[in-house]
């Protein structure tokens, strides 16, 4: 799509529940909210935001069971069918014993998936450039962005919501770069 | 060993032992055709079992010596042949076959047709093998203290020989005693072309003055041979015939026969032995009384003075009173039994003074024992001079009135007393030649040293039993330019050299058809009987009064280390003592009630005196079971042999050296030696012991001794260890016994049993009764497994890497004190000894195997525990999973360095390298090598056609091995034995070793272990 | 949550500070030259870790037998301290996942430490396996890889392949959970610094974080994931340790007593690491407003509760000894309290059932330098533990002729140094280059305890 003609409002807040509150009446007032920049996991944003959940759990359980299931096999495999061999008398399958080692290849399975799929799907890569949307969002600020979606945007609207929520900053940026 | 050969040997054997028929087929050639005249050579292979040589050697010539390129016929590289010959280890003389492997013998064992030893070899003989690849032989004769050749020897000595018998100079030959007829001839021959020539043999141990007291007594100076077979009571007098005493192996072979737990019928003999320290035969004595070194006549005089009430024939020089502690009772009592068998009755003593020995004459001629129990007309032929001999020789030597002297298998200025003064001596003799092998403390004043070959090189005959001729045949052609010692002699008296064969040859009748047969049995019986003598009652003497007062010397010989003659061998300094289980040293043994009053420690170094100047200094041994008044220190140590073990042993920056400050292994006892009254007192001079103030830390590779754990660790109930279990022949007569008694562990599977043995399933039994702890079969199993030696400071860090060990307990028999380890000094002094051997016990249930991360370690479908050496990386968690604790780690990379003693090595069995784990294989090679010829003879396997290296070499026929799968198998019905059990049967790991519980003939109600 | 409840009352960072404060305060640790302190401190450890890897050089070059182990002892020194670290290393992953799970905000001051603290102790738990080996050069061969050998795998009875797989993962997913958690403070130092290369190692390390909420709604899922698998992965680690004693047949070993115990005590000498260090790094970093008695009380009350655990194990495993009838266990255990290591045993017992005892009273909880000593006393009778365990079960077992005394060589005793030294070289450099406190996780609870701010 050509981004040409796009515009968006941002505006920056330097307290926890300002950026909380924008966000909700953004929402409420039916703005298109692009993002929020936030130092840290400001909790409720995601309502405020009204994102849904993600599908990283699925994912988990899945590598997870891979794991187990590829363990179970082999190690049957390896000791009672490719090289049956009497060990202190045990049953060739002593599956019991195959337990912690498949547990421990559940586990591994499962995190190190959960965090490749999280990195991938955030395009979080090792020295990926990235540009923010307004000094300090890593440090101790908050962003707000909006959309101006078509001409009958009220921007006035916007700014006076935003400062009612004590806005620090109001900018307006055209030919953004893709945010996400 | 870490020591270099002093004479790089002409660079042979370097590629052994990974390549056996390259390694020692090439340079076997090459010696043979230096070593020996090609004549004598084709002599040497004139019959069918040394024909391999012969064929070997006839198909290459010198400059082409190579590996076997075309097999000569009857050589199969990798196939061993078993020679029979004479063990040359002591004068017992043991049958023995030599299993030679690609031209050099790698193990002896015990010939089982050889009527004195059925089949056993002691340690001592085991590891004789080395004796053969000592780098340190004299591999040429010396003149002068240099180098020289046999030509120019005999062109010199021939001189100096002249002179003397034109001078008709004194010559005398001080020797050990010859059992060989040949050697025998030679010497005196040689003797006799002197004007005065004197014949003195004489040994470094007591057992001189036997044969004086049966000279006395009987008129035959001669020892008479024991027959401990046909004995059903038998009393000891300080005789350790089951360790050091004569003939050990034939007495063990023929004492077992008597001691058979599931063959009652035969008779279970009784044996009861006085003793002032603990002796091997001590530990299997029924009843043991514990006497001091003084006591031993006069405990004998009260025993013949009851045998001669029972008898009605009074003798004289019998004092009518009881002259010891000794409870007369109790005297009386083992009187009586001796009385009620006396068809079967047996008195020997070990003692060194003629009133002791003639009272045991006595006793035995009381008892109507000769002819019976023991044989004046068959004797045995250790004899020797007299003591009286000896000392009259000495005492001509100190006056100088001796001109020459040969010396032959006696190490006189270590062995004999007032060495010292005897080396000056011989510098100033006109002659002296030796033939030992080795520059030692005499030798090295000889100004002639004629090595001898090592009997593994030499022909002889041996009569060491009148009526039983054992023959000594090469089994690999001299390794060095050594001359046998008859050779030598015939070449001195005749002028030319008379090969060795030839003479031997002669002795034994001249046909060499029937030779070639004798050879191949390696023995003969001939029907020689000699004038047995008659009992003279005058000969007798009396018993003074017993001394008993302070504390009083006993100088013995070790198991391990019989005489100087072995010190250089590494196997024996590492053969823990049956006894002491201490290694590569020797000390001064003390009762721990002695040890309390003088305040010593284990390790303590004491200074034993006798009088002001002559002492030696040992560290303190604490023995349970000995006499409070004796101290026991070993003969045979301090010997320059042991100069080489400065170096034994992995060098790393805590290690400490196996020798002592001087350099040498122990100290030498025989400044603590002196004549008294013209003989030798080994026992019972009154001594001084005090601490110097120093300590050295005694090696042993057992720190706990007891069954009962200490007692104020002990859980109600378990104060006794179960591992050893104990009954009695008078339990055993009861039908019902073992129903409940012993109880038996089904050892039952919690998951399905995947692995049912359908072929053989290999299983031990090993019976306690007739163990009698004397290593043979350690040693045996070393030189079989390539076992490394380690050294001293390895094994007081209980690092030995032996694969079968033999657990050695003191119980104490005291009820008032049992409990506890006995070392500590408390309860009465009277102790119980058992011995358990101890190795892999192949548990069909392994843990060892289950913690393996690598699978290094699995189990055979035959029930074999195997260790899987190259793919051990060396976590050890098999090793504290084993309650057996069997399991021997590589700590460090041990040295097989030394070309000539890796001759000695097994091929069948891989060197271990460092950090990997190693245990006993149930001689998988020997199982291995079983079922091949089993196959090639279209047969299976039999019982009996597998014998584990311990099994063979034991003389008691204690351990029995087989496929527990074959119900007729010995071990199958040794399974079955009412006193089987198993060692920690209840933790479910279903070993495949089993045991047969330790009888003692007693009455049941004495106090000690009853598990029975 | 009523611990949360009480929390509360009073802020859990003090001197109300604002974000952009929290920044400037963690940051400035990074900044600047090191102070002669970290120096002085820096080459000690550096030197004692120089010692260990002569020792185990050394050891490596002549043989296991330059470790003072006979046929009997066949572990020491080498496995206690495995057990040692490993059991430290639970520390961390508790703090950043368990309490993460069960709304621990306090957590947020400790946690990066605590994790950091983790790696560098599972490290130095990882040497020991690896040397103790009689051929170090093969351990490779604890992995089923594709071989020549034919159908040659490896053994998972073992609970030593046991082991390496727990470890192994154990690490892994530490290390990620560690590095995921910084991502955000890496941003955050990124944007502080001008152009250069610590600029751009921080960009490269960073992932481009830019955050954005949507990247911080998923990143507290994967952070949640993470806890949930860690929290039975770190229970699973130390139950599997402990297996390598449980499932063997020595008296002293074999008993059923060790997972739970064996975690107890992980958590405990843990928790006590942790504290040591950060009291230090508390004053030398002057992290006062960061880490309050709130933590103290909150970590020795779990000091508390875990070492009374351990306390009970102890009383437990002798009543199980006398209540089995088994005698050579009782004997274990008689042995234990009255044999030759006595002595090992009563130094563990007080520092480990006594000391924490004293965290019922406020006063001893809330006094920093009293909780350091105590926590010094923890960590060297959490050592004993592993070595009562190891040693007095193997020196004395089934058969008497066996049994056997133990005495450590100077070889064994420099790696014990060494690891000392790794684990506190790391450390050290770990305070010099990254922010020693969450500040995305702190900033977060700057609210708390402030009216002004919803906590959660």
């Amino acid at each position: 799509m050509d981004r040409e003609n796009r515009r968006y409002l941002l505006g920056v807040f330097m307290a926890e529940e300002d950026i909380l509150g924008a966000t909700r009446t953004a929402r409420e007032m039916g703005y298109k909210i692009v993002d929020v920049y936030a130092p840290y996991a400001v909790h409720g944003l995601e309502h405020a935001m009204g994102l849904g959940r993600t599908r990283l759990p699925l994912i988990t359980l899945m590598l997870g069971l891979l794991g187990a299931g590829l363990k179970v096999w082999f190690e049957y495999w390896s000791t009672a069918i490719d090289w049956p061999v009497n060990v202190g008398g045990k049953p060739w399958d002593s599956l019991p014993a195959f337990f912690p080692v498949t547990f421990e290849v559940m586990v591994l399975f499962a995190g190190v998936g959960t965090v490749v799929a999280f990195v991938i799907g955030q395009r979080l890569l090792p020295g990926r450039k990235t540009k923010l949307p307004v000094e300090g969002v890593t440090d101790d600020r908050f962003a707000l962005v909006l959309e101006e979606t078509d001409a009958g945007f009220d921007k006035v609207a916007a700014e006076e919501m935003f400062a009612r929520f004590n806005v620090v900053e109001v900018i307006e940026r055209v030919k953004q770069e893709p945010l996400q | 060993m870490s020591n270099k050969p002093a004479s790089k040997p002409d660079g042979w054997g370097q590629r052994l032992p990974e390549l056996p028929d390259g390694g020692a087929g090439a340079p076997l050639q090459k010696d043979l055709l230096n070593g020996v005249s090609r004549r004598h050579f084709m002599q040497a292979t004139g019959f069918a079992f040394i024909g391999t040589m012969m064929l070997g050697c006839t198909a290459v010539s010198e400059e082409e010596a190579l590996p076997y390129l075309e097999q000569p016929e009857g050589v199969i590289a990798g196939r061993s042949d078993l020679y029979a010959t004479t063990c040359g280890g002591c004068s017992a003389g043991c049958g023995m076959l030599a299993r030679s492997r690609d031209g050099r013998p790698v193990k002896l064992e015990g010939n089982p047709d050889h009527p004195l030893s059925h089949g056993g070899l002691c340690a001592v003989g085991q590891a004789s093998l080395l004796g053969l690849y000592d780098s340190h032989r004299l591999r040429a004769p010396v003149m002068d203290g240099k180098a020289s050749d046999w030509a120019s020897v005999d062109v010199a000595l021939g001189d100096r020989l002249r002179q003397l018998r034109s001078a008709s100079g004194r010559v005398a030959w001080l020797g050990a005693p010859i059992t060989s007829p040949n050697k025998r001839a030679r010497v005196e021959e040689f003797l006799a072309t002197f004007d005065n020539g004197r014949l003195v043999e004489a040994s470094a141990n007591s057992q001189m003055p036997i044969a004086e007291a049966h000279g006395l007594t009987h008129g035959v100076a001669t020892v008479p041979r024991y027959h401990f077979d046909r004995a059903q009571v038998i009393v000891s007098v300080d005789a350790d015939f089951l360790g050091t005493w004569i003939s050990p192996v034939e007495f063990t072979a023929a004492w077992s026969s008597r001691r058979r737990g599931d063959a009652l019928e035969n008779g279970f003999s009784e044996h009861v032995q006085f003793e002032s320290r603990m002796s091997v035969t001590g530990t299997k004595a029924d009843l043991r009384l514990r006497i001091a070194p003084g006591e031993r006549a006069a405990v004998l005089n009260q025993l013949v003075r009851h045998l001669s009430q029972h008898a009605h024939r009074s003798l004289r020089q019998i004092q009518d009173r009881p002259l010891t502690s000794v409870d007369d009772a109790q005297i009386a009592a083992i009187a009586a039994r001796l009385w009620e068998h006396r068809d079967q009755a047996l008195v020997v003593c070990g003692a060194d003074d003629l009133a002791a020995q003639t009272l045991c004459n006595a006793a035995n001629e009381l008892l109507g024992a000769y002819g019976k129990c023991l044989d004046l007309a068959q004797p045995a032929h250790h004899a020797g001079s007299s003591e009286t001999e000896l000392s009259l020789l000495l005492d001509e030597i100190a006056a100088g009135r001796i001109d020459a002297l040969f010396v032959d298998g006696l190490n006189p200025v270590l062995d004999l007393p007032a060495g010292a003064a005897l080396a000056q001596r011989l510098d100033a003799m006109q002659l002296v030649v030796s033939f030992s092998p080795y520059e030692d403390e005499t030798s090295a004043h000889a100004d002639f040293i004629c090595p001898d070959h090592h009997y593994l090189e030499s022909w002889s005959d041996n009569d060491n039993i009148t009526g039983l001729m054992s023959y000594t045949q090469p089994i690999v052609a001299p390794m060095g330019a050594t001359r046998q010692l008859e050779e030598s002699l015939s070449m001195w008296t005749t002028g030319a050299v008379v090969p060795v064969r030839d003479q031997v040859l002669a002795s034994s009748g001249g046909d060499v058809r029937r030779f070639d047969k004798l050879l191949h049995d390696g023995f003969e019986m001939r029907d020689v009987r000699q004038n047995a003598g008659n009992f003279r009652p005058d000969g007798v003497h009396a018993a003074s009064d017993p001394d008993a007062s302070g504390l009083q010397l006993v100088l013995y010989s070790k198991v391990a280390i019989p005489s100087s003659a072995h010190a250089f061998n590494p196997w024996l300094h590492e053969l823990p003592d049956p006894v002491t289980k201490s290694v590569w040293d020797n000390y001064a043994s003390l009762s721990p009630a002695t040890a309390e009053r003088l305040s010593l420690q284990d390790g303590d170094v004491v200074r034993v005196a006798l009088g002001q100047d002559a002492a030696v200094e040992v560290p303190v041994l604490i023995q349970p079971g000995q006499h409070d008044s004796a101290v026991a220190v070993a003969l045979g140590y301090g010997s320059v042999l042991s100069r080489r073990f400065e170096g034994v042993g992995p060098g790393w920056i805590e290690r400490k050296p196996t020798v002592g400050s001087d350099g040498l292994v122990g100290a030498s006892a025989t400044a603590v030696l002196a004549f008294e009254g013209g003989r030798r007192k080994f026992a019972g001079r009154s001594v001084t012991v005090e601490a110097t103030g120093a300590r050295r830390e005694l090696a042993r590779t057992q720190d706990y001794h007891s069954l009962d754990v200490p007692p104020h660790l002990a859980p109600e109930g378990g104060e006794r260890r179960p591992n050893v279990q104990e009954t009695t022949v008078a339990a055993l007569m009861d039908p019902h016994f073992g129903e409940h008694a012993i109880e038996h562990h089904d050892g039952g599977n919690m998951w399905p049993v995947d692995h049912p043995y359908e072929g053989h399933h290999w299983g031990m039994v090993i019976d306690l009764t007739l163990c009698t702890g004397c290593s043979a079969c350690v040693t045996s199993c070393q030189v079989e497994n390539n076992v490394p030696v380690v050294g001293k400071d390895e094994v007081r860090r209980n690092r030995e890497m032996h694969w079968l060990r033999i657990d050695r307990y003191f119980v104490d028999r005291d009820p008032a004190t049992a409990g506890g380890d006995r070392s500590n000094g408390t309860g009465n002094g009277d102790v119980d000894v058992s011995h358990q051997p101890m190795m892999c016990h192949h548990c069909d249930n392994a843990p060892c195997e289950t913690v393996c991360p690598v699978l290094a370690t699995v189990h055979s479908d035959e029930g074999l525990n195997q260790q899987v050496y190259n793919r051990c990386v060396g976590t050890r968690y098999c090793m504290n999973n084993c309650p057996y604790k069997v399991r021997r780690f590589n700590w460090f990379e041990y040295a097989h360095e030394d070309e000539h003693e890796n001759l000695a090595m097994n091929p069948d069995v891989t060197i271990r390298s460092r950090g990997i784990m190693e245990k006993c294989s149930f001689c998988a090679q020997r199982i291995q090598e079983a079922k091949i010829v089993a196959r090639q003879q279209r047969r299976p396997v039999a019982d009996g056609d597998i014998r584990m290296a311990c099994q063979q070499s034991c003389a008691a026929q204690a351990i029995s091995f087989g496929d527990m799968n074959d119900p007729e198998s010995a071990v199958a019905r040794a399974r079955d034995s009412r006193r089987h059990f198993q060692v920690l049967a209840e933790i479910g790991v279903q070993p495949s070793v089993g045991y047969t519980s330790l009888v003692r003939n007693r009455p049941t109600d004495h106090e000690g272990p009853q598990h029975g | 949550m009523a611990s949360e409840h009480v929390l509360q009352q009073r802020p859990l960072i003090e001197g109300n500070k604002t974000p952009g404060q929290v920044t400037a305060d963690i940051c400035r640790l990074l900044d600047g030259k090191p102070s002669g302190t970290w120096w002085a401190a820096f080459l000690a450890s550096a030197s004692l870790l120089g010692l260990g890897a002569v020792a185990i050089g050394y050891q490596i070059m002549t043989g296991i037998g330059v470790w003072g182990l006979n046929n009997t002892v066949g572990w020491a020194f080498d496995i206690t301290n495995f057990v040692f670290w490993i059991g430290i290393g639970h520390a961390g992953t508790l703090i950043s996942a368990v309490l993460f799970l069960f709304r621990q905000r306090w957590r947020t001051s400790v946690n990066r430490a605590a994790e950091a603290m983790t790696i560098f102790a599972v490290m130095c738990a990882g040497i020991f396996p690896l040397i103790h080996m009689g051929r170090p050069w093969f351990a490779y061969w604890m992995f089923p890889y594709i071989n020549a050998r034919g159908p040659l795998w490896i053994n998972f009875r073992s609970p030593l392949v046991w082991d390496f797989f727990a470890i192994a993962t154990y690490f892994t997913i530490s290390l990620t959970f560690w590095y995921i958690g910084m991502v955000p403070d890496l941003a955050t130092i990124r944007d502080r610094l001008k152009p250069g290369l610590r600029k751009n190692i921080m960009s490269f390390l960073a992932l481009g974080w830019n955050g954005s909420y949507r990247t911080w709604l998923r990143y507290e899922t994967v952070y949640m994931l993470l806890a949930g698998l860690a929290t039975p992965l770190v229970i699973s680690v130390h139950t599997i340790v402990s297996w390598d004693f449980a499932t063997s047949v020595i008296p002293g070993w074999h008993t059923t007593i060790f997972p739970p115990y064996f975690v107890a005590g992980a958590v405990f000498s843990g928790m006590a690491m942790v504290l040591t260090l950060m009291l230090i790094a508390r004053k030398t970093m002057h992290l006062e407003d960061y880490i309050t008695k709130q933590h103290l009380g909150a970590m020795t009350k779990l000091m508390l509760f875990t070492g009374s655990l351990v306390g009970l194990a102890y009383g437990t495993e002798f009543f199980t000894a006398a209540y089995s009838g088994n005698k050579y266990e009782q004997f274990t255990f008689l042995n234990r309290a009255m044999g030759p290591f006595a002595w090992a045993y009563w130094t563990m017992v007080s520092c480990n059932v006594i000391t924490p005892q004293l965290f019922w009273f406020k006063r001893v909880r809330e006094n920093f330098l009293i909780v350091f000593i105590l926590t010094i006393f923890v960590n060297i009778g959490m050592w004993f533990e592993r070595f009562v365990i190891i040693v007095t079960s193997l020196h004395r077992d089934y058969l008497p002729a066996s049994w056997a005394d133990y005495s450590p060589s100077l070889v064994e005793i420099a790696t014990l140094l060494g690891s000392f030294g790794l684990f506190l070289t790391l450390f050290l450099l770990f305070v010099r280059f990254v922010p020693v406190i969450a500040m995305g996780e702190v900033k977060g609870v700057l609210g708390i305890g402030r009216g002004s701010g919803h906590g959660s």
